[in-house]
Order: C-alpha cells, then structure tokens, then sequence
C-alpha cells in the first residue's frame, strides 16, 4: 500500500511531476549526447592517428628521439622487422627512411619530413593508399615518384606529373638534393600531418643520402587492444638495439585525452545530476509541506517517522526513476540514430582537420555511462528526499495537526 | 476501559511572559462504552485536553491512565504503537488521503498494524457497511461529499478497534442534516463494537445526543453532567 500510496501522491500534482520529468528527459539527452560526441570525438582522433601515423608501436635508436638525425639509423631493421612479422597477431610491419629536408616547387618551398618507405609494407601498416586522392601510390616503376598531399599540392601549386626538388643533408653532412615527380596526393584526416609529410621509395631515398640504413619500424596489430601484451614480444627481439613506443607514448596527448575523456564525463555527468538533484529537493520540499497535515494526520494514526521516510524518499526515487529512464531512453534511441546516421560537419569539417578529425562523427556512449547515470540518479534522488523528510519529521506533531492548509 | 485523567496540566509558553494555561489540573475519569461530549467556547482548551488523552501531546503535569498505563511516560515509539492500536482519531476536516479509495483509506490503518490484506479488507467492507458507504468502497474522497467523508473516516477510526475514539469537533464542516446521520452512525458503531466515542464540540445539536457532556471553561471542567440521550427517532430537526 505505501508502494501505491506513493506512486499516487507523485502524480498528484501531474504538472509539476511532469514538468520535472520533461526537465530530466531533456535534460539527459543534451548531456548524453555532449558526452557521446565528446566520446566519438577523441576515439576519432586516436583512431585516426593509429591509422595514419602512429600504428601501434614504433621502434627507433633511442638518440633518433633526442634529435631525428640521419646517423640515429637503427641496426638491424630489417630484420628485426622480418622477426616480428612472424609474430602472430602482428597485421603488417613497415620500415621507413625517414630524413628532414625542404621540398621546393616553382611556385614555393616549404620543410618537410622525407618518409622513403617500402609501397607494399606500408599498406600493411598505414592507410596511407587508402587516402590517396589522386595519381598513384609510390609505383615500382618510374624515376623518383614522389606522394605529397592534396592540401601541400595545392599550396605549391602542383599537379600529378609536376617537377619538385627535395633538399636534406646526406650522411657525410653534405647538402644533398634530387628532382622527383609527383605521382600522387594523399589526404589524411590531419592536415598538421598532410602539410608535414612527403612519401618517396626507400631505394631512392637512401641512395640520395647515402645510407643505406633505416630509422623506424611501424607495427600494426590486428587486435588494438592488444599493445601492451606484443610490446613486450616486440621488445624481446629488439633487445638493445631500439627502444619500442606504443602510439600513447608517441603522441601522448592523445593518450592524455583518452585517459582524462572518462573523467571529464563523469564531471559533466555529475554536475547535471547534481542540478536535477537541487530540482528534485525543490519540487519534493514543495509538495512535502503542502500536505503537513496530511502527514501529521499520518503520524497521528500510528505510522513510524520511518515509514514516513519511506514514503518521501519513495515518492522522490519513482520521480527521479520516470525521468531518468525515460531520459535514458530518449538518449539512447538518439545516440542510435546519430551513431550510425553520423553528425555531419560540412563547413566546420576544414577546421576540424586541425585535430585529425573526419568531416563526419558517430556519436557512441557506453552502457556503462548508461548504467552509471542511471545510478548516480537514483541515489541522488534518494538523497534528495532526506532534506524536505526531515523538515516535515522534525515538525511538533500537534502543532502540525492544527496547521492550515 | 478506563480512561483516568489526574491533575492533567499543560502549559504553552511556560518560560515567557505570557504563559498560556490551556488545560488546568484537570481530574477526569471515561468509562467503557461511554459517549461524551466535551463542549466549551473556542480557546477553553478542549483540542489540548484530547491531543493529550491521545498521546499526541504531553502534558507539563498530571497522567494519563489508560487500562492501567499511564501513556505521559511512554517514549516517543511507544506513543505510536499505542495511537495507532488503542484509539481512533476523527478529524474536523476529515484528513482522509486523496489519492486512496474509501476502502483503501480504512484499510491503510489496519496495515500499519501489520494485519494481513483479507482481514484488513474484510474489516474496511464490513465498517463501510455500517457508515453506510458499501457502494462507494472505491470512490476516492473527492468522489465523496462532506457527510460521506467524514463517515470513511469514522470507519477508519474504528477500523484497528482501538479503544477509544476522539474526535475534535467532527461536525464543524457538516450541516444539520448531516451531523445527525453521522451522529446516528457514531452512536450506532459505540453500541454495536462497544468502542468509547470522546469528542469535543461547540455545536447544540451534538451535545442533544451525547449522553454526557462535559463543559470545559478556561481549561477546567466547569461542569460533567449526565444526560439523557435522545434515541434517533425522537430528535427534532
Ligand atoms: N501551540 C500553542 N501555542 C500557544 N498557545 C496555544 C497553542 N495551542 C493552543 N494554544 C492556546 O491554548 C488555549 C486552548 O487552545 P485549544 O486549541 O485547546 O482550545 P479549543 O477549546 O480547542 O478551541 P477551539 O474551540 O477554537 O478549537 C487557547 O488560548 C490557545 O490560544
Ligand atoms: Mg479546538
């Protein structure tokens, strides 16, 4: 009966029940959604970044870190590289040339990191052939092509088949140069990274510097998840040769995002049920005092503080339960359709270029955010309900019966 | 039965200037199956004197005896045991909750005393019976008008059987017509379950029916008289 007896006090004033609960639906579904696309927005980034530029690990000589110099080559890299892709779980392993140097056109020149690099090896490690937008990908074939991308292209004003120079010191600490061709443009979601990198065959490469060593392996796995236990193998066949980086220790703000993405959803999930929980305390103290006598009349007949309690903080939870699974509901249904309709971009896609962002997103949220929103409502309406209890509990009972209202 | 009141005092405002004596060493003694009425002007302090018979307040001095205890040194727990098992509270403004049906109005009482569903409803269908509501057991009470809604909640009061009723100014809100068919229910439900009815009131028409009357003057029983209760039939409208 006090189950009933509660269910029905809620809607007794249906308006104001109501009006609470149209604020948690909506409630809900702007946060949800916030931390949704806020989700999909770092997954995105990191997604993009283990896709294009990092892989999952990456081996150099441990000076190559201190300074990118040509002489911090890493012994034995191919066959290290050869090594590792015995190893099973590994997807493909690739292994760069990598030098810093100018590449010049006849409109401009700029600085650029020179990537001389196995076409096929890549493949398997990047998808860099993936997004290529125009010409080839690095043919076997053919004097000196080179891959730059689309928005360096434009920038130097060059074409599929255009002339440019590329400029870098060779291993004797000489200036060095060559004319290469373009044989393709590439457009990766970053355009810090487009702007900065250039694609070349590795023979060619190290024929122009003069080494003919290479600086970095690049490891993808089939499982992502999986970094920490083949990093270890990895390891083991490096020894002493190389240091191994997983993609976090590559570009550890990505991995800082990641690591702080929880926390930061869990803040502006807290501070909105805290907000609601302000509401409910609000709405439940307004519709405790209106019925004083009613309580008093309660007491009166024999029902325990306890179980007036009960009742209270009952009323409130079925309050709280309705908004909140209705809101959950509504958030989850829009995260459906979102997440695999995706939020387009269109203008704003340019800009979002600046943090390796794709030009459309799909927002995901975790049952676990779910399941920890839901709960953390629940007890805050639980909570919300002590207040206005004791206001009407620590009442004088006789002087409660004879309040007027 | 027995309710022994002894020297009962209370006191509002002790320690200011203006202490209210509200009830005055009042001596008081209600017997089994009796059918009182206490009238006096308004402020001679008969809600005091029943909130205090009913464990709702305490007094500052005196007892209360009822079947031997003497309910001023219960605890606050203890108090609501006994209000809830030993006495039937009717109210001016009938109190009954708006969002539960006649029946579940009556029942609701008989549950905070643990008893189980089928003899609690058995019970409420019984009493709604007597007050004369065996068709509107699932009306809620604003479904109900005046007369019918403090007739649930005389069902209520007697639903736990408790052994006394009190009832502060029951017929305030009712008219003429009203007030007796109620009356004429009370009086009914005090012969037939043999419970004591205590209820203050100012109006002429209960104190005809009462069959004894106890006039409350600036806190002290001015006069307890006996009197001769009309039987339904012979009352004058
Ligand atoms: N909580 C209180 N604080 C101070 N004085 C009070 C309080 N309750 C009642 N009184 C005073 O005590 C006296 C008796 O009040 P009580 O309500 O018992 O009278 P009553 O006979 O029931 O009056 P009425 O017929 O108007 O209901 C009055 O003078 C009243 O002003
Ligand atoms: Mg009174």
């Amino acid at each position: 009966m006090l189950l009933k007896l509660a269910w029905k006090n809620v809607w007794r004033n249906r308006l104001r029940s109501g009006i609470m609960v149209a604020a948690m639906v909506f409630g809900l579904l702007g946060v949800i959604l916030m931390v949704g696309f806020m989700k999909a927005m770092t997954d995105n980034m990191l997604d993009n970044a283990i896709k294009y530029q990092t892989a999952h690990l990456q081996i150099h000589n441990p000076d190559f870190l201190v300074n990118e110099e040509l002489e911090a080559w890493l012994p034995r890299a191919d066959a290290m590289a050869r090594e590792i892709r015995g190893i099973s779980g590994v997807a493909g392993v690739t292994v760069r040339h990598v030098v810093d140097g100018m590449l010049a056109s006849a409109a401009s020149t700029r600085g650029v990191r020179i990537n001389g690099i196995l076409a096929e090896d890549e493949s398997a490690v990047t998808s860099l052939e993936e997004s290529l937008v125009d010409g080839k990908f690095l043919p076997e074939k053919g004097r000196n092509p080179i891959m730059v991308s689309k928005r360096s292209a434009k920038k130097l004003n060059l074409r599929i088949g255009s002339k440019v120079v590329l400029t870098f010191s060779d291993i004797e600490g000489e200036v060095s140069g060559a004319a290469f061709r373009v044989c393709g443009f590439f457009k990766t979601p970053s355009t810090g990274f487009d702007e900065g990198n250039v694609y070349v065959r590795r023979t060619d490469l190290a024929g122009y510097t003069g080494l003919n060593e290479s600086h970095e392996i690049a490891i993808r796995l089939e499982d992502g998840d999986a970094v920490d236990a083949f990093r270890q193998r990895v390891e083991a066949v490096v020894g002493d040769s190389g240091i191994v980086r997983d993609w976090g220790e590559v570009q550890p703000i990505l991995a800082a995002m990641q690591g702080t993405m929880g926390i930061s959803n869990a803040i502006i999930i807290g501070v909105f049920v805290t907000a609601l929980g302000f509401g409910i305390i609000n709405i439940m103290l307004m519709s405790v005092f209106e019925r004083t006598r009613e309580f008093a009349m309660l007491m009166a007949v024999g029902m325990t503080g306890g179980k007036v309690l009960r009742l209270v903080v009952m009323e409130s939870l079925m309050l709280g339960s309705v908004g909140s699974v209705l809101g959950l509901l509504a958030s989850s249904l829009m995260i459906a359709i979102t997440g695999t309709v995706g939020l387009p971009f269109g203008r704003m896609a340019e800009g979002l270029g600046a943090f390796g962002l794709d030009a459309v997103l799909y927002p995901e949220v975790t049952m676990a955010t779910y399941l920890g929103t839901l709960g953390m409502l629940m007890v805050t309406s639980v909570l919300a309900a002590l207040y206005p209890a004791r206001q009407i509990l620590k009442k004088r009972l006789s002087e409660a019966l004879a309040e007027r209202n | 039965m027995s309710i022994q009141i002894e020297n009962l005092t209370k006191i509002y405002n002790p320690d200011t200037d203006f202490p209210v004596t509200a009830v005055n060493h009042v001596d008081l003694q209600v017997e089994q199956d009796e059918f009182v009425a206490v009238m006096g002007p308004s402020g001679s302090g008969k809600t005091t004197l029943l909130n205090m018979m009913g464990g709702i307040d305490r007094p500052c001095e005196g007892t209360v005896i009822i079947d031997g205890t003497d309910i001023t040194q219960l605890t606050d727990k203890e108090l609501i045991g006994f209000r809830r098992d030993s006495i039937g509270f009717i109210f001016q403004d009938f109190s009954l909750l708006p969002v539960l049906t006649a029946l579940e109005n009556v029942e609701f009482v008989m549950q905070l005393q643990g008893k189980s569903r089928t003899e609690c409803e058995a019970r409420a269908v019984e009493l709604l019976n007597d007050v004369g509501l065996g068709d509107r057991l699932s009306n809620v009470p604003g479904k109900l008008s005046g007369g019918q809604q403090q007739r649930v909640a005389v069902a209520r009061a007697l639903a736990p059987k408790p052994k006394f009723v009190l009832a502060d100014e029951p017929t305030a809100n009712l008219d003429a017509q009203t007030t007796y068919g109620l009356l004429d229910i009370m009086q009914q439900l005090n012969e037939k379950e043999g419970t004591t009815f205590i209820f203050s009131t100012h109006d002429p028409r209960v104190i005809e029916r009462a069959r004894r009357v106890i006039v409350f003057e600036d806190g002290k029983v001015a006069e307890d008289r006996v009197a001769r209760a009309q039987k339904p039939e012979d009352r004058t409208l």
